[in-house]
């Protein structure tokens, strides 16, 4: 009787291992309450630090409509101008709704953007408190790099070719509409969002 | 490295003869595709680069799969996930497409037999099976340096006996039924099928960005100049690495197709502490 509680204890951990292993690779758990679409972002599992330095998972995001671009905070002529075009998509819409869109920043730099340098990059450019920024490994940032359609690389002098995408995402993560490029499209991106919300109502 | 078009008169008999070779290598295909083999440190030469990307990319030694992976062993895998079987696999992960050529959620079927390379994965699949099994998709700079070597050599382009069998293939329709993994020579690192099988994912596929600078999405045009490409090109005669990469930049990470399969890599484990 000893002997099989002995061995039962020193066997549970071996059957607890692959079972945890499997749920971090590729079982798209879904949260409780409402089951997720099926072409929802927040399916992914991919983990990712805010600059506050907390762990956090896109499902987080669910809730709220958001508004999500990549970028890399050294980088100096492509993101001020996404900073500033998700800014201004956000002036864009009705005043409730403005409160309610999640602006979200994602980096591509792997290496230096650090949740410090994360800081930063809110503090020089002024960033409202309630924008995200986020960072993660090598796995996370290309696995939402393919779930976005962004491409990107890594160049010699550590800069990044990327593409310029701002998606829109619907409270339960679904893609509703991107903008592709650095020109126009502004008023598009609102149009999606304010879509949204009439959809909801 | 004179580009040839292969004879279409070919002898029969070396096909026979290969033929012969390839039942004598089925049976470590049979095996499982378990063993991998260690790749050295080396470096790899982008083929078209743009002036801001690096002439040599350093690679660290790692370890790659020997064969790539089999229906066989993708089969053990849906079984124990069902989240990846063809009928629940979610739309953001896979597209129509995923084990299209299946008879069923857990049947390969006729058109799919157990020892030859699956095909029709999603690169999310790929990323799926390799973190299973607690490895990862190899990098483009890691799978390009191990796919670089020959026969006897760690650079193939030097022998004409592997660049005949490469070109070979490049020319021919991709085989249908796809043929066992096993059946085929073993490479100087002791990997088998990199060529002449399927073409294979990378983890970073998506950064193949033809158009050189997606930031140029405003003045695409100036970007597409036909043989732009082959003009900034390192190695012009390099080929089937211009294949590749032309590929690789027209995938989409939910797309597979019926000849890109994927094989697995894995970092060496760290050296026992020095005496």
């Amino acid at each position: 009787m000893k002997t099989s509680a002995f061995l039962l204890a020193a066997l549970l951990p071996l059957l607890a291992a692959p079972a945890a292993r499997a749920a971090s690779c590729c079982a798209p758990a879904l949260p409780a309450g409402e089951p997720l679409p099926a072409a929802s972002l927040y399916q992914s599992e991919v983990a990712f630090t805010t600059d506050a330095g907390a762990a956090f998972t896109l499902a987080d995001l669910r809730g709220r409509p958001v508004l999500l671009a990549m970028f890399f905070s050294s980088c100096a002529y492509a993101c001020p101008a996404t900073v500033v075009d998700l800014v201004r998509i956000k002036e864009k819409l009705p005043p409730a709704l403005r409160d309610e869109v999640l602006v979200v920043m994602v980096s591509f730099d792997v290496e230096r953007d650090t949740p410090a340098a994360l800081r930063a990059f809110r503090e020089t450019r002024g960033l409202p408190a309630d924008w995200v920024l986020l960072r993660g490994e090598n796995d996370s940032v290309r696995e939402i790099a393919a779930l976005l359609g962004v491409k990107y690389k890594r160049e010699a002098d550590g800069q990044f070719a990327h593409s310029n995408l701002v998606t829109v995402l619907s409270a339960d993560g679904e893609i509703v509409h991107q903008r592709a490029g650095l020109s126009g499209g502004l008023d598009e991106a609102a149009a999606a969002l304010v879509a949204l919300q009439t959809l909801k109502h | 490295m004179p580009l040839r078009r292969t004879s279409p008169a070919r002898p029969r008999l070396p096909l026979l003869a290969l033929l012969g070779l390839a039942l004598a290598a089925l049976a470590p295909a049979l095996r499982g595709g378990e063993a991998m083999a260690v790749i050295p440190a080396g470096a790899y030469r982008p083929i078209a680069r743009a002036t801001t990307d690096p002439e040599i990319v350093p690679v660290t030694a790692f370890r790659l799969d020997v064969l790539p992976v089999t229906n066989g062993e993708f089969l053990a895998f849906v079984t124990a996930h069902p989240q990846w079987r063809r009928s629940r696999v979610s739309p953001l992960f896979a597209d129509e497409t995923y084990l299209a050529h299946w008879a069923g959620d857990l049947d390969p079927g006729p058109s799919a037999a157990l020892d030859a390379p699956v095909v029709h994965v999603s690169w999310f699949a790929a990323r799926a099976y390799a973190r299973s099994l607690d490895k990862r998709l190899p990098a483009l700079a890691e799978w390009e340096l191990a796919a670089a070597a020959g026969y006897d050599t760690p650079s193939g382009r030097d022998e004409p006996a592997f660049t005949r069998d490469l070109y070979a293939w490049l020319s021919a329709p991709t085989a249908d039924p796809l043929p066992s993994v096993g059946a085929f020579r073993p490479d100087f690192h002791g990997v088998r099928a990199l060529h002449g099988l399927v073409w294979e994912w990378v983890d970073d596929f998506d950064t193949a960005m033809v158009t050189g600078e997606s930031r140029a999405d405003a003045a695409r045009d100036q970007n597409l100049f036909c043989g732009g490409a082959a003009a900034s090109a390192t190695d012009p005669g390099d080929y089937s690495a211009f294949m590749r990469q032309a590929l690789r930049s027209s995938l989409k990470a939910r797309q597979g197709t019926a000849s890109l399969g994927f094989r697995c890599a894995a970092d060496l484990p760290l050296p026992p502490s020095a005496p």
